[in-house]
């Protein structure tokens, strides 16, 4: 929505500059989003009498002769000379003169604004600037002629500028942040708020109190969907005025419209000013759709497949929730969004029905979402207009165009008297919520200035004004005091409480980030929404991941099962970037819809943490996952063991072979693995690449600080290494060693060093590097050669 | 093996059935064409299926417990120069970290909610278009994967409730990730960070709640802030404010320049009443704000993409 402040200033006293004035717009009511500055704008363009008009043979131009006051470019005859190709112009008539040197307006937003200048024309003719039309003035898209100047508004010489107030500023307000605020989108209701603001009492504008002369009814659905609906039938009696450039023709230019027809700029004039939308219908072509000698209206709910075509030629299908006006049951406008064609108002209108009428919002918002109509009218609707002014406003509409139409009849369905909302709250409520200090009196001033009525006792009783439908509970009063006095005003202040807890997941995955990161890991975010393809890919069942509805593109149509699918994607992208080995990792929710929903009826999250080690050097990558893992347990106080597992549907990515449940104790945490060949292969991915998902539910269960090994000999230690040729897994060597070095109580570390295969062995050479100590004596050398060859046997 | 080569037989047949398109009548070649093309890709494809899972057969299997393969040297780390947090996470620790020295706990969100507490618990009429303000994506189930952190609000308040009974305050905040059906561009995501704050006792203000969030910049940024506000609209706060924060001098701000940083107001009695609290005794303040652009802002960059894009080139900077 665009705002001017000329037109603003209209109907509130402003004493702040423009830029201190939008500030406190912008702090007090609304977002400003812009401020277009037009100060400049109309600068060197003026208003002129033609006073000779000659046409130039064989061409469609005149030769004009032009009073523009005492311009430094006039003549010996105090005239200008222009050329004007214009099929209007004619000598007598007032015109606007773009003087050489100034900018055509049209084109000032331009990134190269024309500048008007002195051309020859036709080889022989000088021409000095420009005679406008209403396109070149930024009126409206008038290219048919020239506009013409009410001789009772202005003389030769005047500035454009000055005679309509065209040295503006423009504020382009965010109309989101007035959603709840209708009565905002007027100018009335926009400068109430700012004489609020200002502390200021608003002067209202009364519109003229009417009552409908007919009893004639409309057929209405249901108050629902049309709360009140008012119309008047104007019948032509006389030529509307010589369309002269008027003030309100400038206004809905400021404003962001386009006047196009009299009539129409008439209702719209008043939109813009009352926040009320209307619209005018062709009463003869009414009666000729409905085939009747009276008018027929009715608002009713479209029919499904029922068809319309609109005022913009588009025809649409019509959905059942779309409110449409009718005549005798024919639809003829799309209710509250665009009129139709079959009743647009033309050059030979004659008689007209103007339409005043307030429509659900919610319907209005299906119909602007279903067929992307977003008029200014819609727009306003949307917010959900009061009913109160319907009537009074298409009168003062009517007055616009009195001198080409008259009041036949009016017609209304107001039922009862709407009742205007009322709040009670004491002084100490608004106070106490706000932080404030407000004094009673500054709190009934604050809200009669915006014209609530205010009822002074122990509690104030507050009546709010009939446009504010919005204003129900305490609360609702609270904003206004807070607000329109300025919520920059309150006090910050800390409030004493009670210390907090510590969210053990969030400790729990800051540790986890911490050693990753520090041991060379990469930790990575990727998108909850994956390409079914991938799913498919990786092998599990698409139809176990929750599917969007309305995803943006396929790519992100699923929400993942597990991380590693997607760290999978970003390892091939990252190999392709030249990246040689990395281990990549992410702690995020993951969804299976096999977990069903928890007691709030929504799907389990689970947490988890994932990592991918890739490299392009095609050797395993399960030893480094698995060196990861295990260091990262033993930070957590955690000690993992690694078994063989029956993979599940959404873990079928691991290569059986290679890799293995990780548990702590009996608790399954997740898995850890090479990925499959043919995995590899539909990602483009090398040999070799590990990857494991545990999960962090699990983890933060059982984390602590606690160290596995904590215990420390103040007696020597002793270094052997050992290695010992077997046929076994590792695990059961490194297991017997560790018994055989408890049972002697010993204080020890055992650290494999290498694991040797020759070539066509079943068995390996496993060498450990052992450390040792006696908890309570200084080991002998005969003990040591004992345990050593006690060792040795294992196998 | 022996499907393997049934396939490649079958192949081979294919391809001479093909040679036979000479003796198709000139208008149908192009359809025979297609019809043994298809045949042809399905039998490829089966073939490179049958291949792959002649090799995985082949696959020599690991021992997992052991910490190398054998003859390999033992495996290392990546060299630790390389590793990386991941900027939004380091800095939503530090977030999380200033609200708890303030006295807030911590909430995590789910990333996959319902309608109820998307919109209904705060006090979004049925059908209000507020709604589709929200742009909301949804499941086929009408689950919703959550559009702001305030998703949380009833759950918080439900679950923080006691703390009242024994005469503490609720004070919560809930960062995590959100989602939204909108395009992406150099300052949109469709998946981003928020951060909530929930703040419920008997005597608290909009003065507190302003001191609150004017601390937690404060800190944040490490300087002292000048804050101004907005009026706002959201249906779960009466009265709602946009806060604004003056832009700090580490970040090139001048004076008077203010940045957006959050959406606040006081919680709408509809949502404390809905999770069982008595709006004329207690009443409390929200607020809810994108991360993503105040780390964009702290470390200058220009790109809100980079944040998933799992580039390594990105990555390693931080």
């Amino acid at each position: 929505m665009r705002i001017s402040l000329n037109w603003l200033k209209k109907f509130v006293n402003i004493n702040l500059d423009n830029a201190e004035l939008e500030k406190i717009i912008d702090s007090r009511l609304v977002e400003i989003e812009e401020v277009i500055d037009e100060s400049k704008k109309y600068d060197n363009i003026f208003v002129a009498k033609v006073v000779e008009c000659e046409a130039i043979p064989e061409t469609h131009l005149h030769l004009c002769k032009i009073d523009a006051g005492s311009h430094e470019l006039a003549g010996e005859d105090g005239l200008v000379q222009v050329v004007c190709g214009a099929p209007n112009v004619h000598a007598g008539m007032l015109a606007a003169w773009i003087a050489p040197g100034a900018i055509v307006p049209q084109s000032v937003h331009e990134d190269a604004p024309f500048v008007i200048g002195k051309r020859k024309m036709l080889g022989q003719y000088d021409s000095f600037g420009m005679l406008a039309g209403a396109d070149e003035l930024d009126f409206g898209d008038d290219h048919s002629g020239i506009v013409e100047i009410d001789p009772e508004m202005a003389k030769p010489g005047d500035k454009l500028a000055d005679v309509f107030e065209l040295n503006d500023t423009i504020l382009d307000i965010e109309n989101k942040s007035l959603t709840h605020r209708p009565d905002c989108f007027g100018i009335i209701g926009f400068a109430r708020e700012v004489a609020g603001i200002l502390g200021q009492k608003f002067n209202e504008p009364r519109f003229e109190e009417y009552a409908a002369t007919s009893s004639k009814q409309v057929s209405i659905e249901s108050a629902e969907i049309c709360p009140r609906y008012s119309a008047i039938v104007l019948k032509k009696h006389g030529e509307i005025r010589k369309k002269y450039l008027t003030l309100e023709d400038t206004l809905l230019s400021k404003s962001g419209m386009r006047p196009v027809d009299p009539i129409v700029d008439a209702t719209n004039y008043l939109m813009l000013l009352t926040d009320q939308p209307l619209h005018a219908f062709d009463y003869d072509k009414f009666l000729a759709v409905g085939g009747t000698s009276e008018p027929k209206i009715g608002v009713r709910l479209a029919k499904k497949g029922e068809k319309l075509t609109l005022l913009d030629d588009t025809e649409i299908e019509l959905i059942d929730t779309d409110i449409v006006i009718t005549s005798n049951n024919v639809p003829v406008a799309l209710a509250g969004a665009m009129g139709g064609k079959s009743t647009m108002i033309d050059e030979n209108t004659k008689n007209i029905i103007l339409e005043s009428a307030t429509f659900s919002l919610y319907n209005l918002r299906k119909t602007q979402m279903a067929h992307g109509i977003f008029s200014e009218a819609i727009t306003r609707f949307t917010k959900g207009q009061p009913a109160y002014q319907t009537l009074n406003v298409a009168k003062a509409c009517a007055g616009l165009l009195s001198d080409g139409f008259e009041i036949s009849e009016s017609i209304d369905t107001q039922a009862a008297e709407s009742k205007n909302n009322v709040v009670k709250i004491t002084t100490d409520e608004i106070n106490n919520l706000l932080g404030t200090n407000y004094s009673k009196n500054q709190i009934i001033d604050t809200l009669e200035n915006v014209s609530f009525e205010v009822e002074d006792g122990d509690e104030l009783t507050i009546t709010a004004p009939a446009w504010r439908t919005d204003i129900h509970i305490k609360e609702d009063i609270i904003e206004e005091i807070g607000r329109l006095n300025g919520y920059d005003n309150i006090e910050p202040i800390l409030p004493k409480h009670a210390t907090s807890e510590p969210n053990k997941m969030i400790v729990l995955k800051s540790r986890i980030r911490d050693f990753l990161s520090h041991t060379g890991a990469n930790e990575l975010l990727t998108y909850t929404f994956v390409h079914g393809d991938l799913i498919e890919k990786v092998g599990q069942d698409v139809n176990n991941s929750y599917r969007l509805v309305n995803s943006i593109s396929p790519d992100l149509q699923y929400l993942r099962q597990q991380i590693v699918p997607s760290l999978l994607v970003k390892s091939y992208e990252n190999l392709k970037a030249k990246h040689q080995e990395f281990a990549l990792f992410e702690m995020n929710q993951v969804f299976l819809r096999s977990d069903g929903v928890d007691e709030d009826g929504v799907p389990i999250a689970n947490s988890n943490l994932a990592m991918v080690v890739a490299s392009m050097d095609e050797e395993t990558k399960y030893y480094v996952a698995k060196k990861y893992l295990e260091a990262l347990a033993e930070k957590l106080g955690l000690k993992l063991s690694f078994k063989k597992f029956e993979a599940t549907k959404h873990e079928a990515y691991f290569e059986p072979k290679r890799s293995a449940g990780v548990y702590i104790g009996e608790n399954l945490v997740g898995c850890i693995g090479e990925i499959k060949f043919s995995v590899l292969n539909k990602l483009k991915l090398p040999r070799g690449v590990a990857a494991f998902e545990i999960s962090l539910d699990e983890l933060v269960k059982l984390a602590s600080f606690k160290k596995v090994n904590h215990e420390i000999s103040d007696f020597p230690t002793v270094s052997r290494d050992i290695t010992i040729t077997t046929a076994k897994a590792y695990e059961e060597i490194a297991k017997a060693i560790e018994e055989k070095l408890s049972q002697k109580e010993l204080i020890f570390e055992i650290t494999p060093t290498s694991i040797y295969q020759p070539e066509g062995k079943i068995e390996k050479n496993i060498s450990f590097h052992l450390s040792f100590a006696d908890k309570n004596k200084t080991l002998e050398s005969g003990e040591i050669l004992e345990l050593m060859n006690e060792l040795e046997k294992i196998a | 093996m022996q499907d393997l080569e049934k396939l490649k037989a079958n192949l081979k047949a294919l391809n001479a059935e093909y040679a036979k398109i000479k003796d198709v009548p000139v208008e149908k070649r192009a359809e025979f064409g297609r019809e043994i093309n298809e045949k042809k890709t399905a039998i490829l494809e089966q073939i490179k299926a049958a291949e792959e899972a002649a090799l995985e057969s082949e696959v020599e299997p690991l021992d997992i417990t052991a910490p190398v393969a054998p003859n390999q040297k033992m495996p290392e780390f990546i060299s630790s120069e390389n590793g990386s947090a991941h900027p939004l996470m380091t800095e939503l620790d530090r977030v999380i970290e200033i609200y708890q020295m303030m006295g807030f706990d911590v909430v995590e969100p789910r990333q996959l909610d319902d309608e109820f507490h998307m919109f209904d618990s705060l006090n979004f009429s049925k059908g209000h278009p507020a709604r589709d303000g929200y742009d909301t994506f949804r499941t086929e189930e009408g689950f919703i994967p959550p559009a702001h952190t305030s998703t949380m609000q009833h759950r918080v308040l439900k679950a923080y409730k006691k703390n009242l009974g024994e005469g503490k305050d609720i004070a919560v905040v809930v960062p995590g990730r959100v989602f939204r059906n909108e395009d992406v561009d150099a300052t949109h995501e469709h998946t981003f960070y928020q951060c909530e704050g929930v703040y419920v006792s008997k005597d608290c203000t909009m003065g507190n709640m302003l001191g609150i969030l004017r601390e937690f910049f404060e800190k944040y940024y490490e300087q002292k802030l000048d804050i101004s506000t907005q009026p706002g609209y959201f249906p779960f706060t009466e009265p709602s404010l946009e806060f604004k924060i003056e832009k700090p001098k580490a970040l090139g701000g001048k004076k008077g320049e203010f940045i957006e940083m959050l959406g606040c107001g006081m919680i709408h009695p509809n949502v404390l009443k809905m999770a069982g609290i008595d709006p004329t005794v207690y009443h409390g303040f929200a607020w809810g704000g994108g991360i993503d652009r105040l780390v964009m802002l702290r470390y200058g960059l220009k790109d809100v993409r980079y944040f998933e894009s799992g580039k390594l080139n990105f990555l390693k900077e931080f």
